[in-house]
């Protein structure tokens, strides 16, 4: 399955993410509403986009009493059912990284579903910092930045010799 | 079954120009993203492009003409709009002289073919005053850096491994250049970022030199002396391709890094890091300069400093540093030289002569003293195009008061804004998705061409409506084509390139092969054919040879009314100078106006986040809501207040009367003010 990627050493903080989320949600740019979350931190300049990765074994879905919460088929998504949602927050707590927020209006749980395949957050991400991408690949930029500094340290790079 | 359609053009929300899928169900606009084809944007977009949905059909749009009366706005036909408009300007014209009569070329309709058909039509009517927001954004780069190098070269990011933003916040200002940037960074580059306030991308810098507003001229001639030093720079690009070596050479000594941290605060270790940065790349050092060194009173020279540094490391037109496009060699609709109207004595061209003789363009500021004094001569009557000037130009008061007086004012816009309110017509005109037109992307030396997707009944393109009024003041000859599509296919004539090729390639059509070097066969395009350290042609126009700096002012005689240095104009990501306030969402995100201030001046002057604060200048006052920062995001002493808000117009404050001496920008960046909380 293909999830979102963060890469926090390309992240501006610059809210495209944030504001296009949250207009799906609800047609309005109210961040409080967005499946993603971009925290900024002045003093340690440090800008951390976050949303949930649809773990293998889901822990909200395994501690949802209504069994409201289900892997879609096709995307591989972890969704909340608005409709099955009882509101009990639990899965709110069992999130390791915060990635589910509570519906005041509604009173339901609200998460990431991946837009159906296609979302919204990687579209309007103007720095590259999330990425679409198959999960096995999802962090071999990780790999490639490691092999920059390795090219670096050594001397290796042959370009413009 | 309602039938979907997709069709791919650009986004004109802002001059990045990004290629996006609009989409439609029974012709109606329904959705827009990012078109994944086109190299410019790879299928990302900032928030602002599906707003375009929300701005051609909002409620507010402007769909007829209106006319002043005794009573107020009234709907009037657009025949008789035209009729009336066009007899005025020829009363106007008798009595006064066709210069008398000017254009006002706004950004809210772009640039590329819709300047040159405004220029064109001002030319044809025989007077030379083509006004445009270039007297305050823009030109101030294109000049620094034309005068050193001939063009404003393309930064080539992802080839590069020092990437310098000067000056410039990408993710608010350029979005789409962000992406480009980091991916630089993920190969490995480094990015510095010079800067007064921590922007979005000095967010990520691995170098944030955080200077005093203005002295940007002072650390650019540091680096330049520090290169020198360490013999850290291109000795075979300098000595035989530039001129003035030896003297800029001589002149930077008294720059060393102790010098450089007395002027602008950088301290002098983060001087030297910065130049041995460079150093370490170069030649693969590509820098970008925003908007921030424009507005200032010794602005050009201090950008030509920074240009000098291209060709001091070598990173002119190389591979990962800055490279000179190439232009699109299409026919031109300026008639500069079938009618040269130089003798007329365009507006500012006396005072601000490369203004004029490098952009054709005239001064808006000085346009305002020109309608209130009737000096040289009287200027009475203006078209203007999508421009808001009673929101953006400084001295606010007295822009209002200048455009309430001419005898006729026309404002062709999408929307009432606060100067279509002073006209005396306002003419209701097209979005980006209501014509057609060409777009170059410099970088990727594409050529794209746009797509009209909707129409209103009595809402014109531009070439129409220049045509119609064209016609109705006998200069009809000038504008023969039968509308947009025929005016567009002629320009691509000389291009080789039909109609229908440019259409069928959505993703843009290359019109030259990118390549490096060129100076190695090709003169530079100066006097001298290199590139000049030292400007011959500016020292017979009275000015510094070399890029001279001039400590800003509030630094240089500190006036102890005003202790406080503002900056006006730092963009936010989803405004674009004073347009899309009328979106909702847009409110809900950014809801008005704000000044950033530090922590320490915010205590010092016993205010808390959201209480109101006075600003004061020599020019006027504003009150704004605080927003304290992070002691790391603003100089102590400094603040911001972005332009656009009607709530708290900062050009209330800023000055109309002091320059920039070569290009006529005004001080914009540096305006000494006081603060005072606002007592409820």
């Amino acid at each position: 399955m293909r999830i979102v990627a963060v890469d926090p050493t390309s992240c501006v903080a610059c809210r495209n993410c944030e504001y296009a989320c949250a207009f799906k949600q609800t047609g309005d740019f109210d961040t409080k509403d967005s499946n993603i979350r971009v925290n900024f931190y002045p003093e340690e300049r440090v800008c951390i986009p976050w949303t949930c990765v649809h773990c293998g074994e889901g822990w909200c879905m395994e501690i949802c009493p209504a069994g409201a919460i289900l892997r879609n088929p096709e995307t591989g998504a972890v969704e909340i059912d608005a409709n099955h949602c009882a509101g009990c927050k639990m899965c709110l707590l069992a999130c390791p990284s915060g990635s589910i927020h509570f519906d005041k209006v509604q009173l339901v749980s609200k998460k990431c579903d991946l837009c159906g395949g296609d979302p919204a957050c990687v579209k309007f991400c103007t720095s590259g910092a999330l990425q679409f991408v198959e999960e096995d690949e999802a962090y071999s930029f990780r790999r490639e930045s490691f092999d920059t500094k390795l090219k670096a340290l050594f001397g290796l790079s042959k370009r413009g010799s | 079954m309602s039938e979907r359609k997709v069709v791919q053009t650009l986004c004109r929300m802002c001059d990045d120009r990004c290629a996006i899928n609009v989409y439609l169900e029974d012709g109606k606009i329904v959705d827009i993203d990012g078109y994944k084809d086109h190299p410019w944007n790879r299928g990302r977009l900032c928030v602002k492009a599906r707003a375009a949905v929300d701005m051609v059909y909002h409620t507010e749009r402007l769909l007829k003409p209106l006319k002043r009366t005794k009573t107020g706005f009234e709907e009037i036909p657009l025949q008789q709009a035209l009729d009336e408009i066009a007899e005025k300007m020829l009363a106007i014209k008798e009595k006064h002289g066709a210069r008398s009569l000017s254009i006002w070329k706004g950004e809210a309709i772009g640039f590329a073919q819709e300047e040159e058909m405004a220029r064109r039509f001002v030319h044809a009517l025989g007077s030379p005053n083509y006004f445009s927001n270039d007297s305050m954004c823009y030109n101030g780069r294109y000049f620094g850096y034309r005068l050193v190098e001939g063009a404003w070269p393309v930064p080539d990011y992802e080839n590069s491994l020092c990437v310098v933003l000067w000056g410039a916040n990408p993710p608010h200002a350029h979005p789409n250049m962000t992406q480009m940037i980091m991916r630089a960074r993920k190969a490995g580059a480094k990015m510095i970022v010079v800067d007064p306030r921590m922007s979005a991308i000095a967010r990520q810098a691995d170098l944030h030199a955080t200077l005093k507003p203005g002295t940007d001229g002072a650390l650019a001639l540091g680096l330049i002396q520090q290169l020198i030093e360490t013999q850290g720079f291109d000795r075979e690009f300098v000595e035989g391709y530039t001129v003035g070596f030896a003297a800029l050479a001589e002149y930077v000594k008294a720059f060393s890094p102790e010098r450089v941290e007395k002027e602008t605060g950088v301290a002098a270790a983060i001087v030297r890091e910065m130049a041995r940065a460079m150093a370490a790349a170069a030649p693969r050092v590509a820098v970008y300069v925003g908007n921030g060194p424009e507005h200032h009173e010794n602005g050009i020279n201090n950008i030509r400093a920074v240009a000098c540094l291209d060709a001091i490391l070598g990173a002119l037109d190389r591979e990962g540093g800055n490279r000179l496009a190439e232009g699109f060699k299409a026919n031109h609709l300026t008639l500069y030289d079938e009618i040269p109207l130089k003798h007329l004595g365009p507006i500012g061209a006396d005072r601000f002569p490369v203004l004029y003789g490098f952009r054709q363009e005239c001064h808006t500021m000085t346009a305002m003293n020109t309608i209130l004094s009737g000096e040289p001569y009287p200027l009475r009557a203006m078209i203007l195009t999508a421009a808001n000037p009673a929101m953006t130009n400084p001295n606010t008061l007295k822009v209002r008061e200048a455009l309430e007086s001419l005898d006729l004012f026309v404002v062709r816009d999408l929307f009432m804004t606060e100067t279509a309110e002073l006209a005396d017509y306002v003419l209701p005109a097209a979005s980006f998705l209501e014509r057609v037109e060409l777009h170059t992307h410099a970088k990727y030396q594409r050529v794209t061409i746009t797509h009209k997707i909707l129409s209103y009944p009595d809402v014109q393109d531009e070439y129409q409506f220049w045509h119609d009024l064209a016609h109705r003041l006998g200069i009809g000859e000038y504008f023969p084509w039968e509308d947009e599509n025929e005016l567009t296919r002629w320009i691509l004539e000389s291009a080789g390139i039909s109609l229908e090729l440019a259409a069928a390639h959505p993703e843009g059509l290359e019109y030259a092969p990118i390549r490096y070097q060129k100076w190695e066969k090709e003169p530079f395009n100066t006097p001298s054919g290199k590139v000049e350290f030292s400007s011959q042609y500016l020292k017979d126009l009275g000015y510094p040879a070399l890029p001279e700096y001039k400590p800003p002012a509030y630094l240089e005689s500190p006036d102890p009314d005003y202790p406080y240095v503002l900056i006006t104009g730092a963009r936010k990501l989803i405004y674009y100078h004073s347009r899309f306030r009328n979106i909702k969402r847009f409110r809900t995100a950014i809801p008005g106006p704000e000044v950033e201030l530090h922590p320490e001046n915010a205590a010092a002057l016993g205010v808390a986040d959201g209480d109101r604060i006075r600003i004061t200048s020599r020019i006027g006052n504003v009150e704004v809501p605080v927003k304290i920062m992070s002691a790391s995001e603003i100089l102590p002493g400094t603040l911001q207040v972005t332009h656009g808000w009607k709530e708290a117009n900062v050009n209330l404050l800023t000055h109309d009367d002091r320059f920039d001496p070569i290009s006529g920008f005004p001080l914009m960046k540096a305006v000494e003010v006081r603060l005072e909380k606002v007592c409820i």
